[in-house]
């Protein structure tokens, strides 16, 4: 009951408003509305009745299609870049320098010794393969062991479907392949790698070319040997930078090797990186121009180097950003011996909004891989992210970390012995496209990029006159000595500067806000319907009164449903005394048989009331009728 | 490409090659006054020695000194003098040659060269051009190198790979020209991690000894980094590699893409540009440019330039078919630099394009330590078709990868859209005027169509009114006095049509229409709010009845 006079009383609000039909209320809904259009649609005759309804409808649909673009407009979290370019007092980048070798060979030919007669043996055995022609020159027992682990075979082709293996120490042995050779019809030089010696589970690693398989069966070999040595030790190994930076310059001040940070680079051995920022603070420069950037002398002594681990000669730079770690492998650049390179450097700032704008990390910290690169104290880097989860998964299949990633906590770098498979778990993972991919997907760019762009130019150097006193000079400050210990294969000179027009910073903004949304969408309303907000919620009202009509009207239904189910049973049962009220006030019924004069129940009701004589003196119905007949 | 092999086609043409070198050899310890008489003497004896091999060679190969006019004068009896002269060098020994056109000898180009070197290589390329026009395609790239000869090693992505992954292209002047990833085979090769160890490196073998002596003069590999779908201009934008040396080349990626028509003037495919794409490639403004000049020069000169694909029907230029092609050429290379021809105006800059920005550095290699052991195996590698050992000036290492996967990715957007346009409008509209489209029809509606019918209807009123007065005037007394007085309430005409059925009459209150007519009509008039449209009501009525 108490529901139902909670319905009354509703039923009583909406007849001070809009009414009780849900014509009424449209009606009442297109007079008092404030957007432009419906109004019109209950004032004038059919004829532009019909029109103003169109007009209207199609201003509407208007409105929600134009809207649907700009929110989706805004959904796309567009950004707009600016570029400034021009010349200001920047940082100057970090430098690093290696020598493209890692390691003196003099100080590491005593671990590498078996290795070296091992390679140069069947070097001489690939080179003049005739078998029958055993002429070993047997003064030194081969360290077979190592052989064994990964031996270098040659596969023959030339009949496909039975390849001919041979190992290059063995006997000639038949087998077939398991299948993974790529079908050249040449001999090919090759790896084979085995899980576990003596087990089958192996693949070969197919070369077409003999020079590359040796140089990448070394390059494995000499990891697993390296591994095995303690930082400390391959440090003292690689080359001093005493040895190395023979003279630096940075602008008119003198600088030497103590300026320069000592970083151990897998790859490269020793690295040093001037202006690093760790320690002090970034070097700063105002001045374009070679004469105010670094000038560097280096020597990197190419008769050192190790023969058969690299064989491009040269030093290889790089410039980063301070404190972050220099990834040679990626952006080194090389320095040829015996010139003189000018890098030009434009530095390009990049600067990225984040999420939802774009899918980049401030600091890396939102990244699921651990980064291993922290333990350098360097900040986040993709590349870093990349290398971090390989190591990573690594750690993880193979259970040892390779040699040319930092290690995680509680984790040795493989080697043969400890490891027998790990050369084959590598090379599998390795190409294992499923991996790379979880790694790309999981690492993000980051928000702040700082790229530098070199202009490279080279020149030789020493120049044939001044060859002889700069030699001189550059010996004897190093060895104090009178003899000239450097020669044109070793000697190198980098300018880095400034180029005239510094930085190139592109910033990103957001190309819509939420300020640019709604005044569009306000923009689009008003502009095609005339309305507000405040018309959206006249909108919501009379949905609300429409579904109070609806409820009210389902009521009632149910009501003479029952009435009529009960007047069934008790033909004549007189009606009590509720229901004749509810009858007076609760004009639904008369309603729907009344649909056909709707203007007559806008009428205040006075259901019990005689039909008055003074209804000629209304205003109302008259204000109605003249436009009626108007149109008539 | 194999001068060597070339050679027996070639033959002609080297021979007369030596003999010009004989003659501006000279030059060569001698001084420069020496020189220019060296070289009319040779000039002459030469130029006999010329004419049994190629019956135009002569006419084109004319080196004439500008400063001895006497010799000029003999010359001047063969062609005449009045050549277009495209450089009058105020230097004494100019080296130049003329070319003529065939048919009508009096209209000459001399082509004159500060340098004896630039005009030999043009010269040479003149003549190469002509005899490379008339060997079939398949001779010459069978001429050319091969996969094989080129490629010693090739590693991409930490795997092995071999002469498969390249597709063979044949380019006009660098001969055959190899494509890694050309997509040619349905797949396209990705990397997935930038650096140097996951790009390609390849070991180029170049046959220094093997080179053709006047064409080229570098030694080295030219390459270029390209789209799968973009034709290769290596001649025009490719860079040069070294001997003996790695060439490290790491890239980054730059995509553009420029908003088409009305904001700029670019197009996306080129098929509204009226020049046919005589590359099997996408549309790029080189292709159309050089398509462009192809087609000026087949439609004056009738026959194909020799560095340009052939469009349909049209056959490459040569001596025979086509003496005077290359005076032609000159004559339109020309008026295309000059841009008369109206290719570069034809011609727009494709909406989207690629990018490889390279950044190359250069280390020696192979390094002095390892240099031994790498020649012998290399060496090896290439086996069997080669029996000499390597030198290392005929090797290079090319090593190109991405720095990072990064990628740029620059594209415009328009500023302004008609949504946005729209939504400003309305924002000043309802900020001012708390105005809409709604509104603006409302004043068309009222200003216009209302107001316009207002006035048609007074017309027609007066009209009526006129012709009713005129009828009464002609027919004496018709029923005029009537209408006045029957406007208003108590017109007949004015009651509603459905009249209140009975039904209605009885459940209903009151009908307002019906009391209407009942009311005694004047006083309540006063009351009615639109006072002004009783004024009208008459002329709506009045079209109401008919």
């Amino acid at each position: 009951m108490n529901l139902k006079k909670y319905f009354v009383r509703a039923l009583h609000r909406l007849q001070k408003g809009p009414g009780y039909t849900y014509k009424e209320l449209l009606v009442w809904y297109c007079d008092n509305t404030n957007t432009h259009g419906p109004k019109r649609i209950i004032k004038e005759g059919p004829k532009k009745k019909f029109i103003w309804f169109f007009l209207t409808l199609l201003f509407a649909s208007l409105v929600f299609w134009q809207w649907g673009i700009l929110i989706n407009t805004y959904l796309s979290y567009n950004v707009t870049s600016s570029l400034s370019i021009g010349f200001k007092t920047m940082k100057f980048p970090a430098v690093t320098v290696c020598n493209a070798n890692p390691f003196k060979y003099s100080e590491v030919k005593h671990l590498l010794k078996e290795l070296d007669r091992l390679i140069e043996a069947a070097l001489e055995r690939i080179l003049q393969p005739s078998p029958g022609n055993s002429s070993e020159n047997t003064s030194l027992p081969l360290d077979l062991e190592l052989w064994h682990q990964i031996p270098l075979v040659l596969i023959d082709e030339h009949d496909k479907d039975n390849p001919i293996i041979l190992d290059i120490f063995e006997r000639n042995q038949t087998a077939k392949d398991n299948g993974t050779t790529a079908g050249n019809a040449t001999t090919a030089g090759n790896e084979i790698l085995c899980s576990h010696q003596g087990s089958d589970n192996c693949t070969y690693r197919n070369f077409t070319s003999a020079a590359q398989a040796v140089t990448e069966w070394y390059i494995l070999q000499s990891t697993s040997i390296l591994s095995k040595v303690p930082l400390q030790e391959r440090i003292r190994m690689g080359y001093q930078a005493e040895d190395m930076i023979l003279a630096c310059l940075y602008g008119a001040e003198p600088c030497n090797y103590k300026n320069f940070t000592q970083i151990y680079h897998p790859d490269h051995g020793n690295c040093y990186i001037f202006n690093w920022g760790m320690d002090e603070e970034a070097l700063n420069s105002s001045n374009p121009g070679a004469e105010f950037g670094l000038k560097l002398i280096l020597d990197i002594s190419q008769q050192d180097y190790i023969p058969y681990l690299s064989s491009a000669a040269g030093a290889r730079l790089m410039l980063h950003q301070q404190k972050s770690f220099p990834f040679l492998k990626d952006q080194g650049i090389y320095a040829m011996a015996g010139t003189e390179t000018s890098i030009g450097v434009l530095v390009d700032e990049l600067e990225r909004m984040g999420y939802p704008y774009s899918d980049c990390t401030m600091n890396g910290s939102d990244v699921p891989v651990k980064n291993l690169y922290s333990q350098y104290n360097t900040s986040y880097s993709i590349q870093a992210c990349l290398r971090s989860c390989f190591q990573n998964h690594m750690v993880e299949i193979c259970g040892c970390g390779h040699y040319m990633f930092p290690l995680p906590e509680g984790v040795n770098y493989c080697n043969n012995e400890d490891y027998p498979g790990w050369a084959y778990c590598y090379s599998s993972l390795r190409s294992s496209i499923r991996h790379r991919q979880i790694c790309i997907d999981s690492c993000k760019e980051t928000c702040n990029d700082t790229q530098y762009k070199m202009t490279i130019s080279m020149a030789d150097w020493p120049s044939e006159a001044s060859e002889d006193w700069i030699f001189h000079i550059l010996s004897y400050e190093r060895d104090m000595s009178t003899n000239v210990t450097l020669d044109r294969n070793g000697i190198i000179k980098l300018n880095i500067y400034f180029q005239e027009y510094n930085y190139r910073t592109i910033s990103e903004s957001a190309a819509t806000t939420i300020v640019w949304l709604l005044s569009s969408l306000g923009g689009q309303f008003g502009f095609w319907m005339g309305g507000s907000v405040l018309c959206l919620i006249e909108f919501g009202e009379i949905i609300i009164d429409s579904l109070w009509i609806t409820i009210i009207n389902v009521i009632s239904w149910c009501k003479g449903l029952k009435q009529k189910r009960a007047q069934a049973r008790y033909p004549d049962a007189p009606p009590t005394v509720s229901e004749l009220v509810e009858a007076h006030t609760n004009l639904g019924f008369q309603h729907e048989d009344a649909g056909a004069l709707p203007r007559d129940e806008a009428l205040p009701p006075e259901p019990g009331t005689p039909p008055p004589n003074y209804d000629s003196l209304r205003v109302q119905p008259l204000d109605i009728l003249s436009p009626d007949s108007d149109a008539d | 490409r194999y001068s060597s092999m070339k050679d027996y086609l070639s033959e002609l043409d080297k021979e007369t090659k030596k003999a010009l070198e004989t003659f501006y050899g000279f030059s060569e310890g001698k001084s420069k006054v020496r020189r220019s008489a060296d070289e009319w003497n040779s000039t002459e004896s030469d130029f006999f020695k010329q004419i049994p091999l190629l019956k135009f060679e002569d006419f084109s190969r004319t080196a004439t000194d500008l400063r001895s006019g006497q010799k000029r004068k003999i010359e001047g009896s063969v062609f005449h003098k009045d050549s277009s002269i495209v450089n009058s060098g105020d230097s004494n020994d100019i080296i130049g040659f003329q070319l003529c056109d065939a048919n009508n000898s009096s209209e000459c180009a001399l082509y004159t060269f500060s340098s004896g070197v630039n005009a030999i290589q043009e010269w040479y390329k003149l003549h190469y051009m002509n005899i490379m026009a008339q060997i079939p395609l398949e001779t010459k790239e069978r001429l050319s190198y091969s996969a094989d000869d080129l490629l010693l090693t090739c590693f991409f992505d930490g795997l092995s790979c071999d002469k498969r992954h390249f597709t063979r292209f044949h380019h006009p002047l660098h001969g055959n020209c190899y494509t890694f990833n050309s997509g040619a085979n349905g797949t396209i090769l990705s990397t997935s991690t930038g650096g140097s160890e996951y790009g390609l490196q390849v070991v180029l073998y170049i046959d220094e000894a093997d080179y053709n002596p006047f064409l080229v003069t570098s030694t080295g590999a030219k390459i270029m980094v390209h789209d799968q779908d973009e034709y290769p201009f290596i001649e025009d934008i490719g860079t040069e590699i070294e001997t003996a040396a790695a060439t490290s080349i790491g890239m980054h990626f730059t995509r553009s893409r420029k908003l088409s028509k009305p904001y700029s003037d670019c197009t996306e495919t080129g098929a509204d540009i009226p020049v046919e794409n005589l590359y099997n490639k996408s549309y790029s403004l080189q292709i159309c440019l050089h398509s462009c000049f192809q087609k000026a020069m087949v439609d004056s000169c009738g026959c194909a330039q020799y560095a340009q694909p052939l469009p349909a029907g049209a056959e490459y230029c040569n001596y025979k078919k086509n003496p005077n092609w290359m005076y032609c050429y000159y004559r339109l290379h020309e008026k295309f630099v000059k841009e008369q021809l109206g290719c570069q105006q034809i011609c727009k800059d494709a909406c989207s394009f690629k990018e490889w920005a390279l950044t190359t550095s250069i280390a020696q290699w192979p390094s002095t330590v390892s240099e031994d052991w790498m020649l012998r195996v290399l060496s090896w590698d290439k086996g069997q078709k080669i029996n000499k050992k390597l030198n290392k000036t005929d090797l290079a290492n090319l090593m190109v990868f991405y720095k990072d996967l990064n990628e740029r990715f620059i594209s415009e957007n328009p500023a302004n859209t008609l949504v946005i346009l729209l939504s400003n409008f309305g924002g000043q509209l309802g900020l001012w005027m708390s105005c809409s489209v709604v509104c603006v029809i409302e004043i068309v509606e009222v200003f216009f169509i209302d107001s316009l019918s207002i006035v048609m209807r007074r017309q027609w009123q007066k009209a009526k009114k006129w012709w009713n007065d005129r009828k009464r005037d002609q027919s004496g007394k018709p029923p005029q006095a009537g209408d006045p007085e029957r406007q208003g309430h108590n017109n007949p005409m004015c009651v509603d049509e459905d009249l209140p059925t009975f039904n209605t009459a009885l459940r209903l209150p009151l009908p307002q229409d019906n009391p209407l007519p009942r009311t005694p009509p004047p006083n309540y008039s006063t009351l009615r709010l639109e006072t002004a449209f009783t004024e009208q009501l008459p002329d709506t009525l009045e079209v109401g009845q008919h």
